[in-house]
């Protein structure tokens, strides 16, 4: 019975053994486990940062003022730089933009990317009217906010005549005689703009056009989680109804063609071809036109010239002197020609066909006509209709309305006159036509001799 | 045994899935009209330094000017020096220019090796002995500020590899590029001239800048020369070092006319024989020392340029343009916007000799 009974206690005693020795096992394997992911942890750091071996001098006020050292390395850009607290220099070429300024706050009020990275460089160039007034106005505003996260980095505001050719109305600026110069000088202001606020610790340079009527506040993040040295969105804007509501607006984002190279071939090298005008046909695919209103916004086009509203690029591309031709670059030049010379220095150039950013409408002289015409118009229909009211009532007054009477009577009377109603049968007999000069017997009349 | 007592394998799992939280996870937070997750900001996160109380600052630039009389008119000129190597001899030149120090703002890159590092060491160690506080003997210089590279350079920097044809457009593009990096970081809205002064010039005139200044040319450069022992007449001599600066011949623009776009032309090699006339050879010991030539293509070795040149785009092109590169590249970018360049064939500073 002992024996018996003893039995199950000698099976167990094994089993215990068992158990403790896969408690063991368990620990170990674990504790294992996390041995081997530290030790892969530490391995992947290391070889990802091989830098930690590079020497890096410190330099603060205590041992040297006035200098600086920076590591290029860490300032190179990455997709996800709001979470890694990367810096973007935001540039704003700004020229008699007062009266778009306060729409442009409203924008920058909402932006999504922590402000503190941000640091804004203005430049205030040939301005007629109040934009620097207007412009420090809304900065004070903005950095006086109670909200701490309102607050920008470090705000740099440029002033910078370069002398004015031409005039800032639509046509004026969008005449086609008037685009080579007005891109050259436009393309001087972009440069002096970013050559003086690009600082070593800079990642991204933001480029953007104050007059952006609707924009996604989260812009910077979806351009720059592409991770693109130099990207677009398509910028469309809108229209009043008589012209189709919508339309695209920057055709200076396209890709190279066949066309557009045979073009520039022709030309001479100062020449600068410019996107949009009937006198430089080529053929090009433009970013704007391909758009997809139900497409995915994530789609990407290679492009070789880019528009200027709002382009987002790493600032390494700026570093490696990328810069806005004030000259003629292969046949472009400003924002064109950027785009030429990233491709040239080996950047990637992209645009977004359906992610859209809004201009505002501006009119140009022709809609500017054709809206005065249908404001005139419209005035001409009110009064017509208030004449007309006039006339029914003076009619109603002054005259009979004999209708129904006529009606009844005009059978009565056009009776005998309407021959459609008469029953006279006209008949034509057709026989003789056919038989006609048969009587000649073959003698044609041209043969009638005078003198016989 | 896992199913019967799942608690041995769940608690070492929310342990590792801690401990790894722990090394990867971050905290974040979320904004309203956003998708996308942020970083909780800490006080004094990167704010650049020195910042106003609202953080804006203004700059006239109307207002800058270069003129002759740049130390008079308190201009402020940036010196740029691509650094390699750290030599005491250019140091002690540097400290010997008698142009303002307080007018003066200085910048160094230094490649991402193991002698960039060696380099560094050194310009660090001899920077803070100038910019201490405590140092009240010498004038300090208004700004001192220093890159490394963000990409790797090529290895080899021995005089021979480095002036073998073969890799001179791989280096001189990459030179280009970290000219640039340090330029258009460092230009800032006071500079009103550039030098480019290599860290291999060992010798100039204390009086540099305001002999280049006084020119008042948009791009100028000195002749850079050498000074070795000749052996055969047994006595100290000097010899042209730096042939980039030169004048455009019908040869080279023959040879360019039938090159593609992505050959480039680089001088003082017998392969390409340009027969373009180079201000090394132009040097008269007897000449007038202010004589001028004008250049179409130029050097970086000692190279005096107006703000100006540079903030309206001119740059080196890291790519062959019109099939120049690198400083030659800049002085033909610099005439397509519309700026002249010249050289001072008998103004003499002096390149190390390795």
């Amino acid at each position: 019975m002992d024996d018996q009974l003893g039995s199950p206690k000698l099976f167990r005693r094994p089993r215990k053994a068992v158990q403790q020795r896969s408690r063991i096992c368990v620990i170990a394997s674990v504790s294992g486990l996390l041995m081997a992911s530290c030790v892969l942890y530490l391995i992947i750091s290391l070889v990802s940062a091989r830098d930690i071996f590079r020497y890096s001098p410190t330099f603060d006020s205590s041992n040297a003022i006035d200098t600086q050292f920076y590591d290029l390395k860490d300032y190179v850009g990455h997709a996800d730089g709001w979470a890694r607290g990367e810096r973007v220099l935001f540039c704003v070429p700004l020229r008699d933009a007062a009266s778009h300024l306060p729409m442009f706050f409203g924008h920058m009020r909402n932006m999504t990317y922590p402000h503190n990275l941000i640091d804004l460089a203005f430049l205030v160039s040939d301005s007629s009217d109040d934009t620097m007034g207007v412009l420090e106005k809304n900065l004070l505003e903005i950095q006086s906010d109670p909200n701490p996260e309102m607050h920008f980095g470090q705000i740099e505001i440029f002033q910078k005549d370069f002398g004015q050719i031409i005039g800032q109305g639509f046509s004026d600026r969008h005449g086609f005689a008037a685009q080579g110069p007005r891109r050259k000088m436009m393309a001087r202001a972009r440069n002096w703009l970013s050559s003086a606020a690009l600082k070593p610790y800079h990642s991204w340079v933001y480029w953007r056009d104050v007059d952006v009527e609707t924009i996604s506040p989260t812009i910077i993040e979806d351009l720059m989680h592409h991770d693109r040295d130099v990207i677009v969105p398509n910028v469309w804007r809108p229209l009043p109804e008589w012209l189709g509501n919508q339309q695209p607006y920057d055709l200076n984002s396209w890709q190279e063609s066949d066309g557009g190279l045979q073009l520039a071939n022709t030309l001479d090298e100062d020449a600068v071809i410019v996107e949009g005008y009937v006198e430089y046909a080529t053929w090009r695919p433009h970013l704007a036109y391909l758009r997809d209103p139900y497409g995915d916004p994530e789609t990407e086009m290679v492009l070789d010239g880019i528009g200027g509203v709002s382009i987002l690029s790493k600032a390494r591309v700026f570093r490696s002197g990328a810069h806005f031709p004030a000259f003629s670059f292969e046949k472009h030049a400003e924002t064109e020609g950027f785009g030429k010379m990233c491709k040239r220095m080996g950047f990637a150039v992209v645009g977004l066909p359906h992610y859209v950013i809004w201009h505002i409408y501006e009119p140009s002289n022709d809609d500017l006509k054709h809206m005065e015409w249908m404001a005139q118009e419209e005035v001409r229909q009110q009064r017509e209709e208030s004449m007309q009211k006039v006339y029914e009532r003076v009619y109603g007054a002054g005259f009979l309305d004999v209708e129904d009477e006529w009606k009844e009577e005009k059978p009565l009377i056009l009776r005998n006159t309407d021959s459609s109603r008469g029953a006279r049968k006209i008949q034509v007999d057709w026989d003789d036509v056919d038989t006609f000069g048969d009587d000649l017997n073959g003698q044609g009349l041209a043969d009638f001799d005078p003198a016989l | 045994m896992f199913v019967h007592k799942p608690l041995r394998l769940v608690v070492p799992l929310l342990a590792l899935i801690g401990f790894l939280w722990l090394i990867f996870g971050s905290s974040h937070e979320t904004k309203p009209n956003s998708p996308y997750k942020y970083k909780k900001i800490k006080k004094n996160d990167v704010i650049p330094r020195n910042l106003p109380a609202d953080h804006i600052s203004h700059y006239d630039l109307n207002k800058l000017s270069s003129t002759p009389m740049a130390a008079y008119n308190k201009e402020r000129v940036l010196i740029l020096t691509p650094m390699a190597k750290f030599l005491d001899q250019y140091w002690d030149n540097l400290l010997k220019l008698t142009y303002p120090r307080e007018l003066i703002e200085l910048g160094f890159i230094v490649p991402r090796t193991a002698d960039g590092d060696a380099a560094l060491r050194k310009l660090g160690t001899a920077v803070k002995k100038i910019q201490n506080p405590k140092n009240t003997k010498d004038a300090k210089f208004a700004k001192v500020t220093i890159l490394r590279q963000d990409t790797e350079a090529l290895d080899s920097q021995s005089e021979k590899d480095r002036h073998a044809f073969k890799v001179q457009k791989q280096r001189r593009s990459q030179m280009a590029v970290a000219r640039n990096s340090l330029l258009f970081t460092t230009i800032g809205p006071y500079t009103s001239w550039v030098l480019w002064l290599d860290g291999d010039i060992v010798e100039t005139p204390p009086t540099l800048i305001q002999d280049l200044v006084s020119h008042d040319k948009p791009v100028i450069a000195a002749n850079c020369y050498q000074r070795y022992y000749d052996e055969e007449k047994k006595e100290d001599a000097i010899r042209p070092y730096d042939f980039n600066n030169w004048v455009e011949s019908e040869e080279g623009l023959r040879i360019a006319s039938t090159m593609s776009d992505d050959e480039i032309i680089v001088e003082a090699y017998a392969e390409l024989a340009t027969y373009r006339p180079l201000m090394g050879h132009f040097y008269d010991p007897n000449g007038d020392v202010n004589t001028e030539m004008q250049l179409d293509g130029v050097g970086g070795t000692c190279l005096l340029v107006k703000a100006d040149v540079h903030r309206d785009g001119a740059m080196f092109p890291s790519f062959p343009f019109y099939h120049l590169i690198e400083t030659e590249g800049f002085a033909k970018m610099a005439k397509r916007l519309g700026y002249e360049v010249f050289g001072l064939p008998n103004y003499l500073v002096y390149h190390y000799n390795e």
